[in-house]
C-alpha cells in the first residue's frame, strides 16, 4: 500500500479532456473552417466546451484522486496565482502568474498543470471582476500552458532546465496572445475593414487578414508578455522549483505504508525497500 | 480508550526505528504527556493515535494501535476524525477561517451535521472555552493564548473522547499557557476527556499529568507515573532538579510539595553573601527620552536606559508591553517618536553594511526570517564572505554550538534549536558588540536551552559584549541575566539586578526561588554553592 498520489487524470479523463480540448480548440479556430454566411454563434460552442471542463475539474475534485495534500496543494498554488494577476494591472501583458504556473505544472506534472490554469485563471477572474465571454477561451488556454509545461522533459536538472523553461515561456506567452486574438478577432472590428474577418472567405484571405491584425494590434502585449515572463522564471525559477520540489518530496506521496507483525520483521523490510 | 500494542515504526527512505515496541494503555479520562528530546518521535506518537502516521506519511508500522476498539491499520484519519481531535502548536496554521464562531462550525460542516445541532454545540463549546466574548472577533486579532482556546474548542465541537495536543503552549507566554492548561485539566476532570499532550516545559505541565510516556533519542520508551519518571529522567523541571541536588528522597512536582519538604534546608540562616555581578564595562547603549507611537497608540514612553558592555539584559513583561519594540528600537528597525537612540555613538538607524553586522546582531522572534539560502552549508559560506573570516568559519562556530548538523540540510527542515543556532552562528560570526535576541527559546528543549545559556553566557562573560533578549521565560532570565528591565504598557517600572527583580515579585520568580523563598536563590547552582559555603 501507499500513501495516495498526486492527483493524476485517469484514461477516462484523459479521453473527456481530449474530447473538451477538441471541441474548445475549433471554438478558437472557426473562423478558418466554417463558410457560413455571417457570424455564426460559434461562441454557444464553445461555452459548452467550457461547461464541460469545469465539470470535468469537479468529477476529478470529487474522485478520490485528488486526496487532501493535493487540494491543499492546489489551493495554495491557485490563491499565489490569482493573487499575483492584479498585480501587474494586465497593461501590455504585462501578468505576473504564469511563471508560477509553469513552474508549478513543470514540478507537479500535467494534470496538476491543467487544473491550476484552470482554477487560477477562474479565481483570479472573481478578483479582477474579468469575467466575460472571453473567461471560457482564458480557461482553456491556461489549463493547456499547464498541461504541456507538465509534459516538457523530465530530467533536465540545472542550466538545461532553465534555458527549456524560458523558451516554454515565450512560446506560451506568444500562443496565448495568439488565441486570445483569434477568440474575438472575428467581432473585434465589425465587417468593413480590411483586416476584419469576412465570413464565407477563403481560408487563406482570412488567415492573412488575421495575421496582419494580430501584428498590428496585439504584438505590443505579447512581447513584453513573453519577456517579463522569461525574465521572472530566470530570477526566479532556481529558488521556486527547489522550493515546489522540496514541498512535493515532504508531502510524501506514493510512500509505502506497511503493517507488520514484529520490530523484526520492520526493520528487514526497511533494508528490502531502502536497498530499492 | 488507547491501545498500542508492541508498536515499532521506520520512516521510509531510512533504518532507523522512531518507536521499538511501544506497548500501553491509555484509560478514558487519563492525562498522558510525552517526553523527550526534539526529534525522538514525540510527534510521531502523537500522529500514530489518529493514523495520520503512517496514512499521510508512509512507514513501516508493526504491531497494533487501536482507539476505542477501532485499529488505525483498517481506517483512514478522517474515519477517526470524529473520535480523535488534534490539536497543533502553532494554532494560526491550522486555522481555515477568519472568526471564532466559523472556525468552532467549520469542523462540523465537514462531518455533515445538522444545522440546529451546529448552532447548539458552538454555543455549548463557547461557554466551555471561555469564549463567548470573541465569538465574533476575526481569529488574526486574537492574543495566542485565545487561540490556541479556539484551536481547542474547535477540536471539541466534534465531542471526540480523545484530544490529541503537540506542544500546544510552546508558542505561548506563561499566562496564556496557564490558560490552556488549566482549561485541559478541567476537561480531563469534567469531561471524562482523554487527553495525550507532548510538551517541552515541564514545569508548567508536570502537575497534571496521571502519566508520563519517556522516549530517548534511540526510540526507548518508558511508561510511569510522574514520581517514577522524574526519579531518573534527563529531562526534568528545576525543581525536579533541586531535589536531586538536595539529596531528598522523593521528588516533589510541585512549589507546595517541594517547600513541605526543604523546610528544613530554606529554614536554617546562611551567611548571606549575596555577589551581583559588578559589570563595569563602558556604555555602549544609551537611550534618553524614547517614546515610540504607531498611529493613535503609544507603544513605549519616555525610556531611559543606559546598558554597558558585557552586561547581559532581560526585557520582560506580558505581551504587547513594548518588549519588542524597543529592542526594534535599539536595533534601528523603529525610528522613535521622541528622545534619541546612541548606539556606540552612533544612530542605529544610519548604520548599515559590514559596520552594522559588527555593531549589532539581531535575531528576531522566528529565527527563520533571517535564513534564505537553500542548505545550512549555503547559509554559512554566505556569512563567511559578508564577514570575510575564514571559509568555514560559520559552520564550526555552528558546530560548536549543536554538533552534528549535516551541512546539506535544508534549513527549515532543522528543529527549532537548531534553527536558533544557525541564526545565531550567523549572527555571531560577524562578532557584533551588541547581540540583541527576541524571545529565543520558544520552542526549544532543556538541552537546546543550555546550550543556548552557556554560548551567550561565554559571548558576555568572555568577550565581554552586551547581550539584551526579550523574554517570557524567568528559569532563563535566572541563570543568564544580570539585570533584568520590566516593562508595562509601554513604561519602564523595574531596572536593576536580576536578583532583586526577580525575588521582589512572587508571581515572576523562578521556581528554585518559589521552593526556596525567603532565601534569595535563583537556580539549582545558587543552593548548591551557597550550601556548600555553609
Amino acid at each position: 500500500m501507499n500513501t495516495s498520489a498526486l492527483v493524476r487524470f485517469r484514461p477516462r479523463t484523459l479521453f473527456v479532456l481530449a474530447i473538451t480540448s477538441a471541441v474548445s480548440a475549433f471554438g478558437f479556430i472557426w473562423p478558418f473552417l466554417i463558410n457560413a454566411k455571417s457570424i455564426p454563434m460559434a461562441s454557444m460552442l464553445f461555452w459548452t466546451a467550457s461547461a464541460f471542463a469545469v465539470l470535468l475539474v469537479i468529477i476529478e475534485i470529487s474522485n478520490e484522486s485528488l486526496d487532501a495534500k493535493s487540494i491543499a496543494l492546489l489551493g495554495v498554488l491557485t490563491a499565489i496565482v490569482a493573487a499575483l494577476r492584479p498585480l501587474g494591472a494586465g497593461a501590455v501583458g504585462i501578468e505576473p502568474m504564469w511563471f508560477v504556473l509553469i513552474l508549478s505544472a513543470r514540478v507537479f506534472g500535467s494534470s496538476f498543470g491543467f487544473i491550476l490554469g484552470l482554477t487560477s485563471i477562474l479565481a483570479s477572474a472573481l478578483l479582477t471582476g474579468g469575467i466575460g465571454p472571453w473567461l471560457g477561451y482564458q480557461l482553456f488556454a491556461a489549463g493547456w500552458i499547464g498541461l504541456f509545461a507538465g509534459w516538457l522533459p523530465k530530467k533536465l536538472r540545472g542550466k538545461p532546465e532553465l534555458f527549456l523553461l524560458v523558451l516554454y515561456a515565450i512560446a506560451a506567452s506568444i500562443i496565448f496572445g495568439l488565441l486570445m486574438d483569434l477568440q474575438f478577432w472575428p467581432w473585434a472590428l465589425g465587417l468593413q475593414t480590411q483586416l476584419s474577418y469576412i465570413p464565407n472567405g477563403d481560408l487563406l484571405t482570412n488567415l492573412h487578414r488575421f495575421i496582419i491584425f494580430h501584428f498590428a494590434t496585439s504584438m505590443a502585449w505579447d512581447i513584453p508578455r513573453a519577456i517579463f515572463t522569461s525574465a521572472l522564471i530566470l530570477l526566479s525559477a532556481p529558488a521556486i522549483l527547489g522550493a515546489l520540489r522540496r514541498t512535493k518530496f515532504r508531502a510524501a506521496f506514493v510512500t509505502p505504508i506497511e503493517f507488520v507483525e514484529s520490530k523484526k520483521v520492520a526493520i528487514e523490510r526497511a533494508k528490502e525497500l531502502k536497498a530499492l | 480508550m488507547i491501545t498500542f500494542a508492541a508498536v515499532s515504526l521506520i520512516y521510509p527512505n531510512s533504518t532507523k526505528t522512531v518507536l521499538e515496541n511501544l506497548s500501553l494503555t491509555i484509560d478514558e479520562g487519563e492525562f498522558v504527556l510525552v517526553i523527550g528530546p526534539t526529534g525522538s518521535g514525540k510527534s510521531s506518537l502523537l500522529r500514530l493515535i489518529n493514523g495520520l502516521v503512517p496514512h499521510h506519511t508512509g512507514g513501516i508500522l508493526a504491531g497494533d494501535i487501536s482507539v476505542d476498539g477501532i485499529s488505525t491499520k483498517s481506517v483512514k484519519p478522517g474515519g477517526l476524525a470524529h473520535l480523535i481531535g488534534i490539536v497543533g502548536q502553532n494554532p494560526i496554521n491550522g486555522f481555515v477561517t477568519d472568526t471564532v464562531e466559523e472556525e468552532l462550525a467549520f469542523g462540523m460542516e465537514s462531518l455533515n451535521i445538522a444545522p440546529d445541532v451546529m448552532r447548539k454545540r458552538v454555543e455549548e463549546i463557547l461557554d466551555l472555552m471561555s469564549l463567548a466574548p470573541l465569538r465574533n472577533r476575526s481569529l488574526a486579532t486574537l492574543s495566542g493564548g485565545e487561540q490556541q482556546r479556539v484551536a481547542i474548542g474547535s477540536a471539541l465541537v466534534m465531542h471526540p473522547k480523545v484530544l490529541v495536543l503537540d506542544e500546544p503552549t510552546s508558542a505561548l507566554d506563561p499566562i496564556a499557557a496557564e490558560e490552556v492548561l488549566s482549561i485541559l485539566h478541567r476537561l480531563v476532570h469534567d469531561l471524562g476527556i482523554t487527553v495525550v499532550v507532548a510538551e517541552h516545559r515541564l514545569e508548567r505541565v508536570i502537575q497534571f499529568a496521571d502519566r508520563i510516556v519517556h522516549i530517548d533519542g534511540l526510540g526507548n520508551t518508558r511508561v510511569g507515573t510522574p514520581a517514577q519518571i522524574m526519579s531518573d529522567s534527563d529531562i526534568a523541571p528545576p525543581i525536579v532538579h533541586l531535589a536531586r541536588a538536595l539529596g531528598l528522597e522523593d521528588v516533589g512536582l510541585t512549589v507546595r510539595d517541594m517547600r513541605r519538604m526543604s523546610e528544613e534546608i530554606r529554614g536554617a540562616s546562611y551567611s548571606q553573601k549575596i555577589e551581583s555581578l559588578q559589570i563595569s564595562g563602558e556604555n555602549v547603549i544609551e537611550l534618553s527620552g524614547v517614546s515610540l507611537s504607531f498611529v493613535n497608540k503609544t507603544v513605549l514612553k519616555d525610556i531611559n536606559i543606559e546598558i554597558r558592555a558585557g552586561e547581559v539584559v532581560a526585557l520582560m513583561g506580558r505581551n504587547g508591553a513594548g518588549k519588542s519594540s524597543l529592542l526594534k528600537t535599539i536595533v534601528g528597525l523603529h525610528e522613535c517618536s521622541t528622545g534619541s537612540v546612541d548606539l556606540l555613538g552612533n544612530n542605529p538607524l544610519t548604520i548599515s553594511g559590514t559596520k552594522r553586522r559588527e555593531t549589532i546582531g539581531f535575531i528576531p522572534q522566528e529565527p527563520s526570517d533571517l535564513l534564505f539560502g537553500q542548505s545550512v552549508l549555503m547559509e554559512c559560506e554566505q556569512a563567511d564572505r559578508d564577514n570575510e573570516i575564514d571559509k568555514g568559519a560559520t559552520f564550526e562556530l555552528l558546530n560548536e554550538l549543536v554538533p552534528g548538523i549535516s551541512p546539506n540540510t535544508h534549513p527549515r527542515d532543522l528543529s527549532e534549536g537548531q534553527r536558533l543556532a544557525l541564526a545565531l552562528s550567523v549572527v555571531l560570526s560577524a562578532k557584533p558588540k551588541v547581540l540583541i535576541l527576541d524571545e529565543p527559546t520558544r520552542g526549544l528543549d532543556y538541552q537546546a536551552k543550555s546550550h543556548l545559556v552557556s554560548t551567550l553566557l561565554r559571548y558576555a562573560r568572555v568577550l565581554g559584549r552586551t547581550v539584551i533578549l526579550a523574554t517570557h521565560d524567568v528559569e532563563l532570565v535566572a541563570e543568564l541575566a544580570t539585570r533584568v528591565i520590566f516593562l508595562a504598557d509601554g513604561d519602564c517600572v523595574a531596572d536593576g539586578n536580576t536578583l532583586d527583580v526577580l525575588l521582589s515579585s512572587p508571581a515572576f520568580a523562578p521556581q528554585v526561588a518559589k521552593v526556596m523563598s525567603p532565601q534569595p536563590w535563583l537556580t539549582v547552582k545558587d543552593v548548591i554553592s551557597a550550601l556548600e559555603e555553609n
